[in-house]
């Protein structure tokens, strides 16, 4: 089995009395070290699918299965715990807490885990991202295209199996989206981690395993664009 | 009225979204118009009526005659038959206590009942029913008020015995309770021995009053004083103004704490909006509009405190108007607090100050949001809109505040009101808010490493939130910073005036048991006990020694004093630190005996500026006595002055051999017990109270502490209203940082890690607060003792730390800030991430 599977998954929202059919029976299974491109229409259901996959919000019907952990039975400390261990999000503006130092800004999710050696492990992710020689500047005084490296280099800071992406190229320009993405395809290849990434760029999906086409909330299309099998 | 629904639809309608918060505020206002409503109500209650206690039945008289020790009788005799067209109605007065279920102490006035007329215009309103009856004696006439029908029987104390009277009928008294007597009677039972207390004169309207007291001066006395009616009642307001005025500044302090909150709830409501203030401005808003807007909000919640402020008021009034009198009764005058009347004014002045207050709080951040350019509309890129504060700008202004506040201190009372002393702790209070903002600065960047290393990244994480606030935390700090820095500064003073009374007392209090009439005395009633006690206990052989003290209401340049006799062999002999020069008290006591000299306490020297040498002309009876004064001594027992010689000198100005209070002194190796047990029964059947040294002591504190519960309650107000705000405060902080709270969720934080956090935030805001408060605390509690006490009051307090009292107060006020967050982390958990994560 896959690091994410989503079986039979349905998303409704209820505004006003009627329901929104968000996501609609989706069927998905991804492996560890799979770059996937979640991509379509403006409402299609991108960034409901991601949410889903991290275990911040929960299928109307269906399953979802996070290493093997269907979301839906957790109780509210697992799932921190579990948010915690397998999962990193980064997001399109970036969202670097402003009172926080870069490194500092790494740190948080290691530190929120209790974890001991939060400044050590912050250091390296930053010099995997190649921003350690901004450690101790604030998040105001960086561009845009660092703010997202910080924001990846948190992401990453705990380790997670599964890093969900929405539109993080969304606020750069095309260079700067060229590095971010040529980042992610080095973490997915060297760190064995699985990303899903929301984006509306074509240039995006040129560098990813697998390509899902939502649209109206159902997955329309299905493309593995290099073969793709766990233990690869 | 597009201007009407644009202001609904932009300010009033958030008001109504958060609910929660605008209570607050609204809350906060309230209190603080409250406690000064309910101050204002009591105080005028509780001030207004002391004239009701004796000054019954005046009628129409328009001029009265007083004298020291009383008016000796041939006076009277010569104004009645002056050549002018006058009435002259004598009158002793004094108070009896109607004995019953409930003890009630009414005033006592005796009057010439037969002539019927004296009734009729001395406001009584009808001929007493029952006066032709010869057994006037035993005959009373009752105020309607107190409930006694004709022919009923009474029981009264007067002084030190107890009698039957029947009521001889009733009158309708419009003035307050009283109890009519006939003239000799009441000189037999009041001990007047011939003298009379007040003579009330009706002269008419051929001269003016000034003109006729010129006439009438002719014919009576130096010692006499003749004045307009009501002079003294007046004079006698007067003297209770610095103390409303104190107590009313005090009030004040709630309001001062309320605009703390108000200028931060339309700061944050101004910082949150910059953007949506753009967005108008660049549709063509002009900044007026933006202004008034903002002005607008401030005052919806001053109208709206206002009004809940008044109601809060009214029902607070009710418990403040009892403090108060009691206040006003151990310190200045026998009074029973008038009906609380919620008149027109007071509710205009409620409006007034909930509004203005208001106002002036959220000038400063509504202009601020005018001056937001239309540009700002696009300026979308930094998150949050960091509102300037300069630090350093503003530390320097303290400085120059501080410096003002100090030359303030120097400055003398005016009017007996120690305004410059209220102005000094005011620019404190303003100066130790203006260093706030490095204060929170400097601490967070100092102790952010420590925190987190100790307590953990929530403690960092909430640091870093108050620092990124700075404006608003520092606001906030300086609000609850005041709250504590007036508790703490109240707290000092009065407990440093506690431990001052204590050590006084233990020097002055050096007798085994004080007895003292069962009629219950005051400032200003002297109750007296027969002469032949004291001349009795002296002869028991358990008694050392035994002292007296008599004691007369007096005038000294207009201001009520008390001049007392007591023994001058045995007054002085044990105490030790009597005196401001520090003298021997044994020495200065000595130098009492024999000769036309007094001393005089600090009080009675602040208000009259007497230094020791000084010659103090003295109104006694119808005499004028020159009389030295000899040194200062300190005396805590009452606000107002009072001047002690030896009884043999008072004996040779005033009649009346009669104690108010007499002190035995126990041989040594008599227990306590034994004496008391003789003491009593050399007083069998009289009703005179012994009291035990110990019991003495207990009960003056007790007194004490009650004439100062009122300071208590308007403190704890102040402090609540600081612990609502940053409850508030909170709460807004939970809002706009909505997005960084559902960023951590994302990273996994927990419930209770978020909880953890709003919790520090709390922690780190009353610590701040405690600091900040507490030092400011001590510069104002030094304020109060050696500035505004001595001004008002003229007391010297010894500094000292109330510990105990202190720790646990600010421990309470720390727990209840740290509770204040509970809510707004509720609020923080609850917020679900994924809809504030993209929020913008
Ligand atoms: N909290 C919500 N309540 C109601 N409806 C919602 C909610 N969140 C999303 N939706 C609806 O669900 C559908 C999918 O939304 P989603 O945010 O997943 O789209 P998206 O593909 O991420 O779009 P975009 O590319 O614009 O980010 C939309 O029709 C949206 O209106
Ligand atoms: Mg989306």
């Amino acid at each position: 089995m896959g690091i994410l599977h989503l079986g039979h998954v349905s998303k409704d929202y209820v505004t006003e009395g009627s329901p929104v059919a968000a996501l609609h029976d989706v069927n998905l299974e991804f492996q560890a070290g799979e770059f996937v491109a979640l991509v379509g229409r403006s409402g299609c259901g991108k960034s409901t699918l991601l949410n889903l996959a991290g275990a911040m919000d929960f299928p109307t019907s269906g399953t979802v299965l996070l290493d093997g952990v269907n979301t839906s039975n957790l109780s509210d400390f697992a799932l921190t715990q579990v948010r915690r261990e397998k999962v990193g999000f980064i997001f399109q503006s970036f969202q670097l807490l402003p009172t926080l130092s870069v490194i500092e800004n790494v740190e948080l999710p290691l530190m929120l885990a209790g974890n001991k050696q939060a400044r050590l492990l912050a250091s390296e992710r930053l010099s995997w991202v190649e921003m350690d020689t901004y450690s101790s500047r604030m998040p105001y005084q960086l561009s845009g295209g660092q703010m997202q490296r910080v924001a990846i280099a948190r992401a990453l800071a705990n380790g997670p199996s599964i890093l969900l992406a929405d539109e993080p190229t969304g606020n750069l320009d095309t260079t700067t989206s060229e590095l971010i993405l040529a980042l992610l395809r080095r973490i997915a290849d060297q760190g064995n981690t699985t990303i899903l990434m929301a984006t509306h760029s074509m240039e995006a999906t040129g560098k990813v395993d697998t390509i899902v086409r939502l649209q109206d909330g159902r997955v329309v299309d299905l493309t593995r664009v290099t073969q793709f099998s766990e233990g690869r | 009225m597009p201007a009407l629904a644009l202001f609904y639809r932009l300010i009033l309608r958030p008001l109504r979204q958060e609910r929660a918060r605008t209570a607050l505020t609204v809350l906060a206002v309230a209190l603080g118009v409250a406690a000064v409503i309910a101050i204002e109500l009591a105080g005028q209650a509780a001030v207004g009526s002391f004239r009701s206690s004796l000054e019954t039945l005046t009628g129409s008289a328009n001029i009265e005659v007083t004298a020291a020790g009383g008016i000796p009788a041939d006076v009277f005799a010569r104004l009645a038959t002056a050549p002018y067209p006058l009435k002259v109605h004598a009158r002793i007065e004094d108070y009896a206590v109607i004995a019953g279920k409930v003890k009630r102490t009414v005033p006592i006035v005796g009057i010439d009942i037969l002539s019927e007329g004296t009734l009729n215009s001395a406001g009584a309103g009808e001929a007493p029913e029952g006066a032709s009856d010869l057994r006037i004696d035993d005959s009373v006439w009752l105020t309607s008020g107190l409930g006694f029908k004709r022919g009923d029987s009474i029981h009264l104390l007067i002084n030190d015995a107890a009698a039957d009277f029947t009521v001889a009928g009733v009158v309708s008294g419009q003035a307050g309770e009283a109890i009519l007597m006939d003239l000799a009677p009441a000189t037999r039972f009041l001990r007047r021995g011939g003298r009379l207390d007040r003579i009330l004169i009706e002269a008419p309207a051929t001269h003016s009053i000034e003109e006729w007291t010129e006439l009438l001066r002719k014919d009576v006395p130096d010692g006499i004083t003749i004045a307009r009616q009501g002079t003294q009642t007046d004079e006698n307001r007067h003297m209770l103004e610095a103390f409303r005025w104190n107590l009313r500044v005090l009030s004040y302090v709630s309001l001062a704490v309320g605009a703390f909150l108000i200028y931060n709830t339309i700061s944050v409501s101004v910082v949150r909006r910059r953007f949506e203030i753009g967005i108008l401005r660049a549709l063509g808003a002009p900044r007026v509009a933006i202004l008034g807007g903002f002005l607008g909000e401030a005052a919806c919640v001053g109208l709206l405190g206002g009004v809940c402020g008044i109601v809060l008021g009214r029902i607070l009034s009710e418990g403040a108007v009892k403090l108060v009198a009691s206040t006003v009764a151990s310190l200045y005058f026998s009074s029973r607090p008038a009906p609380i009347a919620l008149t027109w004014e007071y509710v205009l002045l409620g409006l007034t100050m909930g509004m203005s207050i208001a106002l002036l709080s959220a000038l400063g951040p509504a202009w601020e949001a005018s001056r937001v350019a239309p540009i700002e509309a696009m300026a979308r890129g930094r998150s949050e809109h960091q509102a300037r504060v300069h630090r350093w700008r503003m530390a320097a202004a303290a400085l120059l505040l501080a410096s003002v506040a100090w030359v303030a201190s120097r400055q003398d009372a005016v009017n007996g009101k120690p305004i410059y002393g209220y102005l000094c702790a005011l620019l404190s209070i303003i100066a130790s808010a203006l260093l706030v903002p490095l204060l929170v600065s400097v601490m967070a960047n100092v102790t952010t490493g420590v925190i987190s290393r100790v307590f953990g990244i929530e403690a960092l994480l909430a640091s870093r939130i108050l620092a990124g606030s700075l404006r608003r935390t520092a606001v906030l700090v300086g609000a609850l910073s005041t709250a504590i820095a007036v508790l703490t500064a109240v707290g000092i003073m009065v407990g440093s005036f506690r431990e001052t009374v204590v050590v006084w007392m233990d020097d002055i209090l050096q007798a085994d048991l004080f007895l003292s009439p069962a009629v219950p005395g005051g400032v200003d009633r002297h109750p007296t006990m027969s002469a032949e006690i004291p001349l009795q206990l002296a002869q028991l052989p358990e008694a050392e020694a035994v002292d007296q003290l008599r004691n007369y209401e007096i005038r000294y340049e207009g201001l009520a004093a008390t001049l007392g006799g007591m023994d001058a062999r045995i007054a002085g002999r044990r105490r030790k630190r009597s005196f401001l020069s520090g003298a021997s008290a044994d020495k200065v006591f000595r130098q009492l005996i024999g000769t036309d000299s007094v001393i005089v306490s600090e009080p009675f020297a602040n208000k009259h500026r007497t230094k020791a040498g000084d010659i103090l002309k003295l109104n006694l009876g119808a005499r004028v006595g020159a009389f030295r004064v000899l040194d200062i001594y300190y005396d805590y027992s009452s606000e107002r002055g009072v001047i002690l010689m030896d009884r043999e000198t008072l004996f040779r100005y005033l009649p009346g051999a009669e104690p108010n209070n007499v002190a035995v002194y126990l041989k040594p190796g008599v227990s306590v017990e034994d004496g008391q047990r003789a003491v009593e029964r050399v007083l069998a059947g009289r009703m005179v109270a012994v009291a035990r040294n110990g019991a003495l002591r207990e009960q003056a504190i007790k007194v004490f502490d009650r004439t100062f519960a009122i300071t208590y309650v308007l403190e704890a107000l102040a402090v609540f209203v600081a612990v609502t705000g940053v409850g508030s405060a909170l709460l807004a902080l939970v809002i706009d940082r909505r997005r960084e709270f559902g960023l951590l969720r994302f990273l996994g934080a927990a419930d209770s890690q978020i909880r953890r956090i709003l919790l520090f935030e709390a922690g780190l805001l009353g610590a701040l607060a405690n600091i900040s408060g507490v030092t400011l605390g001590l510069v104002l509690s030094l304020l109060l003792i050696h500035v505004i006490n001595k001004q008002s009051f003229g007391w010297t307090i010894q500094f000292h730390w109330p510990v105990m009292v202190l720790l646990s107060a600010l421990s309470i006020v720390y727990v209840a800030t740290i509770l204040s967050a509970l809510y707004p982390a509720r609020i923080a958990t609850r917020l679900i991430p994924i809809e504030v994560i993209h929020e913008e």
